[in-house]
């Protein structure tokens, strides 16, 4: 370990030391992965710290993130059944529990027996499968190097898991994974790799949800992975308490004819911070992001987005749709970047913006870096209020007001629900959305 | 229903829209069980007439009320209006991408007659009967409203919410304009069935086409924001014959001189 002597900026999050890494990790850690933490707790060193003068965190100051308020949460240890069961259970054939208490991994259908998918601890895969940890964690999916909280996820993680698809296995109903929080003054980092080998199929859901009134930090890394000709549809609803803060670092990488579909959604926290990166990495690869947003009350949501094309022939496509309420601020930014060759590549990114009422904020960025020609790349973004004669024919049908505002706000967010992929999850979300448009008839 | 309580007139209505004086002292009486056509040319304002019996926004009433069943309606909000039994037809229905007709439907019903006092299966039954009279496909309620809708099947959705929301008073807003012979005569089968003598209806149209599907009882005709002329419904052939000059240029005369 180096021993430069750090600036203020180049510090990090109070408590996150060599003393934590120790412990965190330590002995009791499988080799492997104590040195993947020991190298990105150096690459976390060495990153400033986000500023509010940094063109990135200029919409949302870092100072939003009561970093010292937090303690690290110990690393999860397995316990018979971290959660109790849900009925969004029965439509997988794995579900993944986490809690405060430790983590759960419960095997429906057998399908772990089977040696066709493995779905394990970080640990536990470090020790039955070092040669596919070995390649994917910190690994494949990462196209560009580490951000600040990207390091600080892989050095710190407190529960890491770790999905394997055999080649040309076809997951039915795929893995769920349900992380409840409620210790206040905790700090949680989930780190997520998931590799779905060539012409394997899976869908991934995780769902995450704390209390309203536990102040809680998450920083959330995943590196999801989807070889040739692989499909990957994954979604992640994230309901946290009004009093959760939540950095999220994330990447997806397709290879040939891989087909990569992922929605994000964001309802609660206080303050999100989201990235997500998707690589369409070979010919014929192909992305379809999606997410939703919708900040309430004094919500802060910022999401970011890279669509990265390393190689001609790719596509790729994102719809991202925020909603702004009462006090509630929103930043979209995306960027599409076709690397110097990418020759017929195909970029689309839409972002649209809905804005409830005087005094909410969104801001929108839309861009594009491209070095190749030859290409096809639009981008575009709204932004507006709910449509004047929209809301007058649902009135002049005998829909109140509030009513007709709702079934609005919910119709302008159902092109990207439509793209969840499970119907408990749609329709959850809906009730969300209609939840925080507000009481009132 | 007493003598003295209208079931729905309109009164010296004035009514401007971005300050410009549109409607100039309407008057109006439908009773229950008639059918009244209105005719007139473009921007006579027909529309805008629609549009202020069901309380748009963006109209603004600067004289005159509009009573329905004895109620003074101009401070009523648009859903309040619909609620009470006011439909109207829109000559050009929006979409609404994301909001399937079957949901729309049932919120609809849900807002007019009571959350709950339909029960879902009998909502379904009402549903799929009256797209089979309209000889509308099921796969209907599942598309968003109007979203890719061609002009016809916008007109017939718009039946298919009358039919479904069983108004007292509808106002339809050129409804034929743009129908062939069969879509036409399908939503004129979807009318008819409202007809009958607890219901008021006014056609707005320019053709006497929809009129030979639809009988009025009664006809009149706006010109510049008033009613130039009213008569039976011999009148509708006299002016789909001779137009509205000779009709402007004596009500000029009778106002004027
Ligand atoms: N929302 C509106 N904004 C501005 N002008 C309007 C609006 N609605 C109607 N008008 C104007 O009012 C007049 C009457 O229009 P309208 O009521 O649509 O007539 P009609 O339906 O008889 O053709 C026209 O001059 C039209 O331009
Ligand atoms: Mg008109």
């Amino acid at each position: 370990m180096t021993t430069v002597q750090l600036t203020p900026e180049a510090a990090g999050l109070p408590g996150f030391d060599e003393t934590l890494l120790a412990r965190i990790g330590g002995a009791a850690e499988p080799a492997l992965l104590q040195e993947k933490r020991a190298a990105a707790f150096a690459q976390y060193r060495e990153l400033p710290m986000p500023q509010v003068r940094d063109e990135e965190w200029r919409r949302t100051d870092p100072a939003l993130f009561p970093f010292d308020r937090f303690a690290p949460s110990p690393r999860l240890a397995p316990v018979p059944r971290a959660l109790a069961a849900s009925p969004w259970d029965e439509e997988f054939d794995v579900v993944v529990c986490v809690s405060d208490d430790g983590f759960s991994i419960h095997d429906r259908t057998g399908l772990l027996n089977s040696g066709s998918l493995v779905v394990l601890s970080l640990a536990d895969a470090a020790t039955r499968h070092p040669a596919l940890v070995e390649r994917y964690l910190q690994g494949a999916a990462r196209v560009k190097a580490p951000r600040k909280f990207s390091a600080l996820g892989d050095a710190f993680w407190t529960f890491g898991l770790f999905i394997h698809v055999a080649p040309r296995v076809v997951v039915p109903n795929g893995v769920l994974i349900r992380y409840q929080h409620r210790a206040a003054g905790k700090a949680v980092l989930p780190h997520l790799v998931a590799a779905v080998s060539d012409e394997a199929q899976l869908t991934i859901a995780e769902y995450y949800e704390s209390p309203a009134d536990a102040e809680l930090l998450a920083v959330s890394t995943r590196e999801l992975y989807a070889g040739r000709n692989a499909t990957l549809r994954a979604a992640s609803l994230q309901e946290w308490g009004a009093r959760t803060y939540h950095i999220g670092e994330d990447w997806v990488r397709a290879e040939r004819d891989a087909r990569v579909e992922w929605v994000t959604l964001l309802l609660g926290g206080q303050v999100s911070k989201m990235m997500v990166s998707c690589d369409v990495h070979e010919p014929n690869a192909q992305a379809y992001l999606s997410g939703l947003f919708f900040a309430n009350d004094n919500q802060h949501v910022d999401q970011r987005t890279l669509q990265l094309h390393s190689a001609p022939h790719t596509y790729s496509n994102l719809l991202y749709k925020g909603a702004v309420k009462d006090q509630g601020h929103s930043v979209y930014q995306g960027i599409i970047d076709a690397a110097p060759g990418a020759i017929k590549v195909d970029a689309y990114q839409m972002n649209n913006n809905l804005i409830l009422n005087e005094g909410a904020r969104a801001d929108s960025l839309p861009g594009l870096e491209i070095d190749a020609d030859d290409l096809k790349c639009s981008h575009g973004a709204t932004m507006g209020n709910l449509d004047e004669s929209q809301m007058f024919y649902l009135r002049s049908r005998g829909l109140p007001e509030a009513e007709a505002r709702r079934l609005l706000v919910m119709a302008f967010f159902e092109e990207v629900i439509e793209r969840v992929p499970h119907e408990f999850m749609r329709e959850r979300v809906r009730e969300d959305v209609r939840r925080k448009c507000g009481e009132g008839a | 229903m007493s003598e003295q309580l209208p079931f729905f007139e309109i009164r010296n209505l004035h009514a401007k829209v971005e300050d410009k004086p549109i409607l100039k002292g309407v008057n109006l009486v439908i009773n229950p069980g008639e059918t009244h056509a209105l005719m007139g040319p473009n921007g006579s304002g027909k529309s805008t007439l629609s549009n202020v019996i069901m309380g748009h926004p963006s109209y603004e009433v600067t004289g005159g009320e509009i009573l329905f069943q004895g109620r003074n309606i101009i401070e009523m909000e648009p859903d309040e209006r619909a609620r009470a039994g006011i439909f109207l037809a829109f000559q050009y229905p929006v979409a609404i991408p994301g909001i399937s007709v079957a949901k729309f439907l049932k919120s609809a019903a849900d807002a007019r007659f009571g959350q709950g006092a339909i029960k879902a299966s009998e909502f379904i039954k009402e549903m799929r009967e009256n797209l089979k009279f309209l000889e509308m496909n099921e796969a209907f309620l599942n598309r968003f409203l109007n979203d890719g809708f061609s002009g016809g099947e916008k007109k017939r959705m718009e039946i298919l919410q009358m039919l479904t929301l069983k108004p007292s008073l509808a106002v339809m807003d050129e409804t034929d304009s743009g129908l062939d012979i069969d879509a036409l005569r399908i939503v004129s089968k979807g009318v008819n069935r409202m007809v009958g003598p607890n219901f008021g209806l006014l056609v707005i149209t320019h053709y006497e086409r929809i009129l030979t599907h639809i009988k009025p009882d009664h006809m009149h005709v706006l010109i510049d924001g008033q009613i130039a002329m009213s008569g039976g419904p011999e009148l509708v052939k006299e002016v789909e014959k001779n137009g509205y000059d000779w009709i402007r240029a004596r009500f000029g005369k009778e106002v004027l001189v």
